[in-house]
């Protein structure tokens, strides 16, 4: 058994001014493994996400990226963030360059990878994606499903240890959620390391390892996910569930 | 029609100088050039200042834009040629003399950057915080960002405002004659000394700068429009 988690999250708080979002959540994701977060809007869960590659800064707790504490200075922040590829709800894709540059920026600018390099390692990204004849087209003529896919390439592109998902599919009309959720399972199948923040029920349910039910900030609520979809011990999370999965 | 009116329409006269004001009209464009650097790099700082996180910092961004926006180009450009210098030769205790050309510049450079710093800052408002959380968390640092996702597309979203802004930079170099600087105006004038027909070098000064200036900024304009095209389908 692999005994330093790829992520592990200590007692996290996070507050909004009066406002407490985070009140203490603790949990690890061992590497290889997918951990989906479930749980109502307002419930923490996006901040819970942004906090562990501190793009919010918590008020309290310990992120550790393999055994390492997330945190310090701006520059082992930025150092640390490499390791941890993130998408998000709205894509963030960067307007003004082609599919091909959004995916190899990254890797050319923090990497200091060669371009020619990071070049090969973008066809394989794009592929990876089922976007290899996109390379040249500029991210406002693609659909949603389509930039979401190509956000996912940039992130595989810094070939990072773990992904972070922050409802990359909520954006999405639901007929362009499938193309999404199909290369995130092949990630996962892959052994991609993956906390995936999302309300598609089923993939949480068939994609990960373990699911994480949040309330009002804490875990109320986390096992393997036919455990807390078919037998959650939570009253909220089965009133959750029966309205999700109505 | 009058014979002043037929006097103030030909172009015998401008045709006849037209070297000496065609190279007038060469300094307006090297001032134009200059100002136009001076304004984009001060205008840029200034704007950096203004949606700078701390407090002090956009204190003196908006105490910048402030003063050079509401300063008329006419008065800065007398200002800077003749007080400054008396004012930087006390602080340096030596003589200082700038030529009317430096002086043109750094005038209407400040006076521009307060507009540019404006039009620089919407800009970097109106970039979505997503870009910039995703350049964060592939592990870009702070100028990376400012230098590969953020000034690509303000210079973008910036050009229609900046060409206008351009065409009235370039129409207030006609009045650095003031100063003496040899510009197609001042040039007007020494020939006007000489010939004693001031109006139809007016008229034909005139039309040279509205073909100049149509023409340019039309030609930047379509390029800019070309190259947004792409962006923002």
């Amino acid at each position: 058994m692999d005994a330093v988690p790829a992520i592990r999250v200590v007692d996290l708080r996070k507050s909004f001014g009066a406002l407490e979002v985070l009140r203490g959540v603790s949990f690890d994701v061992p590497r290889g493994s997918v951990v989906s977060m479930i749980g109502a809007s307002g419930s923490g869960k996006s901040t819970l996400l942004r906090c562990i590659n501190r793009l919010e800064t918590p008020s309290a707790g310990e992120v550790y990226i393999d055994g390492e504490p997330m945190g310090g200075r701006l520059s082992d922040i930025s150092r640390m963030r490499r390791d941890l590829g993130m998408v998000f709800q709205q894509f963030n894709l960067w307007p003004h360059m082609t599919v091909i540059g959004n995916v190899i920026e990254a890797p050319i600018r923090v990497r200091g990878m060669r371009r020619k390099e990071a070049l090969a390692l973008a066809e394989e990204c794009l592929a990876r994606v089922h976007l290899s004849e996109k390379g040249k087209e500029y991210p406002a003529r693609l659909s949603g499903g389509q930039m979401q896919r190509v956000a996912i390439a940039r992130a595989l592109a810094m070939q990072p240890k773990a992904m972070l998902f922050d409802e990359p599919t909520s954006s999405l009309d639901p007929e362009l959620t499938d193309e999404v959720l199909t290369v995130m399972r092949e990630l996962a199948s892959d052994g991609t390391t993956m906390i995936v923040v999302t309300h598609e029920m089923a993939f949480a349910r068939e994609a990960s390892d373990r699911v994480l039910f949040l309330h009002n900030g804490q875990i109320e609520e986390e096992g393997l996910p036919d455990q807390v979809f078919g037998a959650p011990r939570s009253e909220r999370c089965r009133q959750f569930l029966s309205k999700k999965l109505q | 029609m009058s014979d002043a009116l037929i006097d103030a329409l030909n172009p015998a006269l401008f045709w006849e100088y037209r070297l000496v004001l065609l190279r007038g009209l060469a300094f307006n464009a090297y001032v134009f050039f200059a100002a136009a650097a001076v304004a984009l790099l001060i205008g840029l700082a200034a704007a950096l200042l203004r949606v700078n996180r701390a407090r002090p910092f956009r204190w003196v961004g908006t105490l910048h834009v402030e003063v050079f926006r509401n300063a008329p180009d006419y008065i800065m450009i007398v200002w800077v040629h003749f007080v400054l210098p008396l004012l930087l030769g006390k602080l340096i205790g030596q003589r200082v003399e700038f030529s009317p050309f430096v002086s043109a510049v750094i005038a209407l450079g400040f006076v521009y950057s307060g507009y540019f710093a404006e039009t620089f800052r919407a800009g970097i408002q109106s970039i979505p915080q997503g870009h910039l959380d995703a350049a964060r968390a592939c592990g870009m640092g702070e100028t990376t960002i400012l230098v590969r996702i953020i000034l690509p597309q303000v210079v973008r979203r910036m050009l229609p405002e900046a060409v206008n802004q351009f065409v009235s930079l370039f129409k207030a170099t006609t009045i650095v004659s003031l100063i003496a600087v040899p510009d197609l105006m001042y040039q007007v004038s020494m020939v006007t000394q000489q010939e004693m027909r001031p109006l139809p070098l007016y008229t034909w000064a005139a039309l040279t700068y509205f073909v100049v200036i149509y023409l340019v900024a039309g030609s930047l304009r379509r390029l800019s429009e070309h190259w947004r095209q792409k962006i923002y389908a």
